[in-house]
C-alpha cells in the first residue's frame, strides 16, 4: 500500500500536464453532470416564482413556524464553507504541508457553499425585493439598519468572509493561473493572461506573495471562526428555550468543520476518480482527512453532550420540557437519526481498513452530511414548535416548495463548482511542487526540514536535477 | 551606454545559486547583487539568504488596514445610531457596545483583507505591462536570472552563467 | 457632526432600559385584563378585526396557523382529563381564558432583532410596528416568548373582503399585503385621534379619552386601557393597587388580594398589561 501522501520523484512538468489535462475536454459525463445541475436549479426557480407571487405560506410556513428548511439549509451551506478555508489557513501556519494537494478545491467549495447560502436568507424574505434594506447605506430620510441584529451581523459576516475567501482563493491561484497562461491557446490565454495579472514569477513577487498569503490566512482563521459563531448568534441572542444556549457558538462551528470535511472526502473522492488525480489525491492524504474528520467528530459529540447535561442540570423547566420532546415528540425520529449519524457512523472513520475504502467513504462522507443538515433543521424547527407559550405548541412539516428549494441549493452548488474544475486548476500546481521539492529534501537530509520534519539543519542548496539523480 | 537585461534560464536553483553567489562574491564585474532577479516556479525557502533578506512591506499595510477598519467601523456604527434614535432599542442602550464589537470585528478583518491585497497588487508590481523578457519554462521546471547589466559587461556575464551551466540567455532592452 | 454628537450625548447613549433609557416617555400605554371577569366571549377579538382591518383566512388556513388574530382568547383547561365523568366529546368544567394581544414590552425581544428596524418604541411607549419599513424577515416573531406576531403569509385582502364587504374597512389604518409582519398596536389609531383632539383645544389627554376596540366591546368590562404615568388614571390606579409595576418582575403571592401579574415575567421582558387572576401554583 502507498504510504507516502505523495510521490516526491514526480517531474514538475508532469505536475503542470496533469492538472491542465484535467482542466481540458470535458467529457460526456461532464456535460450530463451539468445538465442534471440545470434541471435542479430549475426546480428551485420554479418553486420560488410560485412563491414569490402567492406568498411564503405556500411554503407551509404558518404561525408559531416562522422558519424553517430555508434557514436549517443556510446553516447548513454556511456551515460547509468553513471547512474549506478555516482547514486551508491552520494547515498552512502549522506548515502541514499534506494541504497541498486538497486544499484548492477545498477553497472553491468554501466560495461557492457561501454563494449557496447567501441565497437562503433572501429566499425566505416575505418581501425580498426590499433586501437591500439590511445593508448599511446612507438615507436621506436617517434610516439605517438595526445593528442590533444578528440578522444584520449575518450580512456583515457574510459578506466578509465571501470577500475574504473568494480573495484567498485568488490569491493563491495567481502562479497557478500563470502556468495555465503559458499552456493554453485562444479564449483560455485571454482570459488567463487577465486573471494572473502579470505574474512572472519573479523573487519580488514571491516574497510578498508569500507574506500576503500567510496575512491573509492569519485573518482567515478568526474569520471564518467569528463567522458561524454570528450565525449562531441568530439563535443564541435569542431568548427561546432550545435557541438561547451559551456553548451554541462553539457547537455550530465544530458542526461546520464536521461537515465540511465530509463534504471534502466526497469532492476528493468524486475529482481522483473522475479526473484520475490519483496522484495528487493520495490515499494517506484521505486517511489524514478522516483522521481530522473523525476527531471534530468527537468534539461535536461532546458539545452536544455537555448541551443536554446543562439543560438537564439546569433545571429550567422550558428548556428541560424542549429537551425531552427532542427525545421523544413528534420530531424525535429525525433528533435520533442526527444523533446516530453524528455520533456513531463517523466511527466508520476510525478503522483503517474502511478509511482507505473509496465507496465506503463516498458513502459516509455523505451520510455525514445528511446528519449535518438534520441536526440545523433539528436546531430551528422544534423550538419554534415549543417555545415559551403553552397555546402556540404546534408541529409543521415543510411543503413541497420548501423542499424543492433546498433541492435546487445541491445543484446551484454542483454547476458552480463544476464549471471552477474546467475553468480553474483543482490542484494547486506551484504548491505541489514545493511538497514534492521540501520532501526530497527531507529524505535526503538537506535543507531546513521545517516544511516536511525531520532532515538535518544547514542551508545546502539542492539542484532539481541532483534529486532525481539520487 | 545603453543598460541591458539578460535572463540566463538553469536547471534548477543550485545552479542559479551558484551563478548568484558568484555575482556577490564579485566575480562579475559591473553586477552587483541589487541588480540580480530571480524567476523561479516556486519559492526557495534560501531564497531570502542568497539574495541578503530582500524585504516585503505588506505587513505595514495589514496593520494600517485593520487599525482603519477598527476605528471607521466603530465610530461609522456609532455615529449611525447616535443620529437614528427611533431604531428598535429592546431595552438596550443607542450604542450598544456588546453588538458593535461584533460588527467592528468584522470590519477590522475587510479592511485588513482589503489593505493586504492593495499592497500585495502595489509592492509585488502586479497589474502592469509584463516583462517582455520570460520565458515560459520558469512555469515549469526551470530557474530565471536575471540582470540588468551595462552593455559593456555582458561577455563578463554570459561567462559566469556559462561556468554554471546555463541552458539559455535570452537578451532585451530595459 | 457626527462625532460630535456621539461625544456630547455619550453616556445618555449609553443608558439601558434599566436606567431609564434614553426616551423621556410623553405616555406609557398600559392595560389591565381582569381575568376573573373573562366569559371567553370572543367579542374583543372579533372588534380587534372590524377596528383594524385584520383579514379573514377561512377555515383552511386558519387550521394550519396562517390566522392574523391580533387578539386572541386562549383557552385552558384547569381538569385535563375528567375520565369517567366526560359526559361527551368536550369538556364541560374547568376553562379559564386568556385574552392575549401585543404585551408592549418595555424591554421588548422582538425588539433588537428586526434587521431594518421595522419594530420600534415610540414615545408613548408602544411598541410600533412599520409595515412599509418590514421586509419579512419574520426574526421578531420567532423571538416573542407569546407568539403575538402575525405573519402575511398570502396577500389575504384579495379575497377576505369580498365586494362589497371592502366598504366595512376602517379608513384610519392601512390593509397589509403579503410578507409583512403585523400585530395589536393598542389602537394607535384612536391614540393619535385623541392626542390630536387634544392638542386642537390645548390641553392634555385625558384618562378616558382613548378607548381600545377590545376595551369598548367588552361586555364585562374586563379591559382597563390607559395611560402608566397618569398618577390619576384608573390602570395605575388598579396596577398600583395590585402592586404591579414596570421594572418589577415578580409579586408577593401570599395575599389573596392582589391578583395582578403579566406574563412570563420573569423573561424580563417588562410587558405593559397586566392580568388579574390569583396565580395559583398547581
Amino acid at each position: 500500500m502507498q504510504t507516502k501522501d505523495i510521490n516526491e520523484n514526480l517531474p514538475w512538468a508532469q505536475i503542470n500536464k496533469d492538472v491542465m489535462r484535467s482542466m481540458m475536454n470535458p467529457r460526456m459525463a461532464y456535460w450530463v453532470a451539468i445538465i442534471v445541475c440545470i434541471a435542479m436549479i430549475s426546480c428551485a426557480v420554479a418553486a420560488e416564482i410560485y412563491q414569490y407571487n402567492v406568498g411564503m405560506g405556500t411554503a407551509n410556513l404558518n404561525w408559531p413556524h416562522m422558519w424553517d428548511l430555508y434557514i436549517a439549509t443556510f446553516i447548513f451551506w454556511i456551515g460547509m464553507s468553513h471547512s474549506g478555508t478555516l482547514l486551508s489557513a491552520i494547515l498552512h501556519i502549522i506548515h502541514a504541508d499534506w494541504r497541498k494537494p486538497i486544499y484548492r478545491f477545498a477553497e472553491a467549495m468554501t466560495t461557492f457553499s457561501l454563494m449557496t447560502a447567501g441565497l437562503f436568507p433572501v429566499i425566505h424574505l416575505g418581501r425580498m425585493w426590499n433586501m437591500y434594506w439590511v445593508l448599511p447605506y446612507y438615507s436621506d430620510r436617517g434610516i439605517w439598519p438595526n445593528f442590533r441584529s444578528p440578522l444584520v451581523w449575518d450580512a456583515f459576516a457574510i459578506t466578509t468572509y465571501l470577500t475574504s475567501s473568494a480573495l484567498f482563493l485568488f490569491i493563491g491561484m495567481i502562479p497557478d493561473l500563470a502556468v495555465c497562461r503559458d499552456n493554453t491557446t485562444g479564449w483560455r490565454r485571454k482570459l488567463y493572461t487577465i486573471l494572473s495579472l502579470g505574474w512572472r514569477g519573479d523573487d519580488r513577487q514571491w516574497r510578498n506573495f508569500r507574506r500576503t498569503y500567510l496575512l491573509m490566512a492569519c485573518f482567515l482563521i478568526p474569520l471564518a471562526v467569528s463567522v458561524h459563531s454570528i450565525v449562531s448568534s441568530d439563535f443564541a441572542v435569542s431568548i427561546m428555550p432550545g435557541w438561547h444556549v451559551t456553548t451554541f457558538p462553539p457547537y455550530f462551528v465544530a458542526g461546520a468543520l464536521y461537515s465540511g470535511c465530509a463534504a471534502i472526502i466526497t469532492l476528493f473522492i468524486c475529482l481522483r476518480y473522475f479526473f484520475r488525480l490519483e496522484d495528487y489525491m493520495t490515499i494517506p492524504i484521505l486517511v489524514k482527512t478522516a483522521k481530522l474528520t473523525f476527531a471534530i467528530a468527537m468534539v461535536w459529540t461532546y458539545l452536544n453532550l455537555i448541551e443536554f447535561a446543562s439543560i438537564w442540570y439546569g433545571h429550567n423547566a422550558v428548556d428541560k420540557e424542549l429537551l425531552i420532546a427532542k427525545f421523544t415528540g413528534p420530531y424525535s425520529p429525525y433528533f435520533w437519526l442526527m444523533l446516530f449519524i453524528g455520533s456513531v457512523v463517523p466511527f466508520t472513520l476510525a478503522f483503517e481498513k474502511l478509511r482507505t475504502h473509496l465507496p465506503t467513504m463516498l458513502v459516509v462522507s455523505l451520510v455525514l452530511n445528511l446528519g449535518m443538515w438534520l441536526e440545523r433543521w433539528m436546531i430551528v424547527t422544534p423550538t419554534l414548535s415549543l417555545g415559551y407559550h403553552p397555546f402556540a405548541f404546534d408541529v409543521m412539516w415543510p411543503s413541497m416548495v420548501q423542499w424543492a428549494i433546498v433541492f435546487g441549493s445541491f445543484g446551484w452548488f454542483g454547476l458552480l463548482f463544476l464549471i471552477f474544475v474546467k475553468v480553474f486548476p483543482c490542484v494547486s500546481m506551484y504548491e505541489v511542487k514545493e511538497m514534492c521539492y521540501h520532501r526530497k529534501r527531507a529524505t535526503l537530509g538537506i535543507g531546513h526540514g521545517e516544511h516536511a520534519g525531520g532532515g538535518a539543519a544547514g542551508a545546502v542548496p539542492a539542484s532539481k536535477s541532483d534529486l532525481e539523480r539520487s | 551606454m545603453s543598460k541591458r537585461r539578460v535572463l540566463g534560464l538553469f536547471d534548477g536553483f543550485d545552479a542559479a545559486f551558484a551563478a548568484i553567489n558568484d555575482i556577490k562574491a564579485g566575480n562579475v564585474s559591473g553586477v552587483a547583487l541589487d541588480d540580480v532577479e530571480v524567476l523561479s516556479p516556486i519559492e526557495h525557502p534560501d531564497i531570502d539568504e542568497v539574495l541578503e533578506h530582500r524585504k516585503s512591506h505588506v505587513p505595514k499595510f495589514t496593520l494600517l488596514g485593520a487599525l482603519f477598519g477598527m476605528t471607521f467601523g466603530f465610530l461609522f456604527l456609532a455615529s449611525a445610531q447616535a443620529n437614528f434614535l427611533v431604531q428598535p432599542q429592546g431595552g438596550k442602550p443607542v450604542i450598544p457596545l456588546p453588538s458593535n464589537i461584533v460588527l467592528t470585528y468584522e470590519m477590522l478583518i475587510l479592511f485588513g483583507v482589503i489593505f493586504t491585497l492593495i499592497a500585495f497588487l502595489t509592492t509585488a508590481r502586479l497589474l502592469r505591462k509584463r516583462n517582455p523578457l520570460y520565458s515560459e519554462r520558469i512555469t515549469i521546471d526551470q530557474v530565471g536570472v536575471e540582470i540588468t547589466l551595462d552593455e559593456s559587461n555582458l561577455a563578463g556575464l554570459k561567462e559566469n552563467f556559462a561556468k554554471h551551466g546555463v541552458l539559455e540567455v535570452r537578451e532585451g532592452t530595459l | 457632526m457626527s462625532l460630535e454628537n456621539i461625544l456630547k450625548d455619550w453616556s445618555k447613549y449609553r443608558r439601558g432600559h434599566e436606567e431609564g433609557g434614553h426616551h423621556d416617555y410623553e405616555h406609557m400605554w398600559g392595560m389591565a385584563i381582569d381575568l376573573d371577569k373573562c366569559t371567553g366571549c370572543n367579542a374583543c377579538s372579533v372588534a380587534c378585526y372590524a377596528e383594524n382591518n385584520l383579514a379573514v383566512v377561512g377555515e383552511e388556513k386558519f387550521s394550519k396557523g396562517q390566522a392574523m388574530h391580533w387578539l386572541r382568547i386562549e383557552r385552558y383547561w384547569d381538569e385535563p382529563d375528567l375520565g369517567e365523568n366526560r359526559v361527551n366529546e368536550y369538556q364541560i368544567h374547568g376553562a379559564s381564558f386568556l385574552p392575549m394581544n401585543c404585551q408592549q414590552c418595555n424591554a421588548a425581544t422582538c425588539e433588537p432583532v428586526c434587521p431594518v428596524a421595522a419594530t420600534y418604541h415610540t414615545p408613548d411607549g408602544l411598541n410600533a410596528q412599520v409595515y412599509n419599513r418590514c421586509i419579512g424577515s419574520r426574526y421578531c416573531s420567532n423571538n416573542c416568548p407569546y407568539r403575538l406576531r402575525y405573519f402575511n403569509f398570502f396577500s389575504y385582502y384579495e379575497d377576505s373582503w369580498p365586494e362589497p364587504l371592502q366598504m366595512q374597512l376602517n379608513p384610519d389604518i392601512s390593509v397589509r399585503d403579503k410578507g409583512v409582519m403585523e400585530k395589536c398596536t393598542f389602537c394607535v389609531q384612536r391614540i393619535r385621534k385623541a392626542k390630536d383632539d387634544a392638542a386642537r383645544e390645548q390641553r392634555d389627554v385625558l384618562d378616558g379619552d382613548i378607548k381600545t376596540a377590545c376595551q369598548q366591546s367588552c361586555a364585562t368590562q374586563a379591559i382597563v386601557f390607559g395611560d402608566l404615568l397618569d398618577e390619576d388614571s384608573v390602570v395605575s390606579k388598579v396596577w398600583k393597587k395590585h402592586e404591579v409595576a414596570l421594572g418589577k418582575a415578580s409579586q408577593n403571592k401570599a395575599n389573596p388580594d392582589k391578583r395582578g401579574y403579566r406574563v412570563l415575567e420573569g423573561l424580563n421582558t417588562d410587558p405593559c398589561i397586566m392580568f388579574l387572576e390569583r396565580v395559583r401554583e398547581v
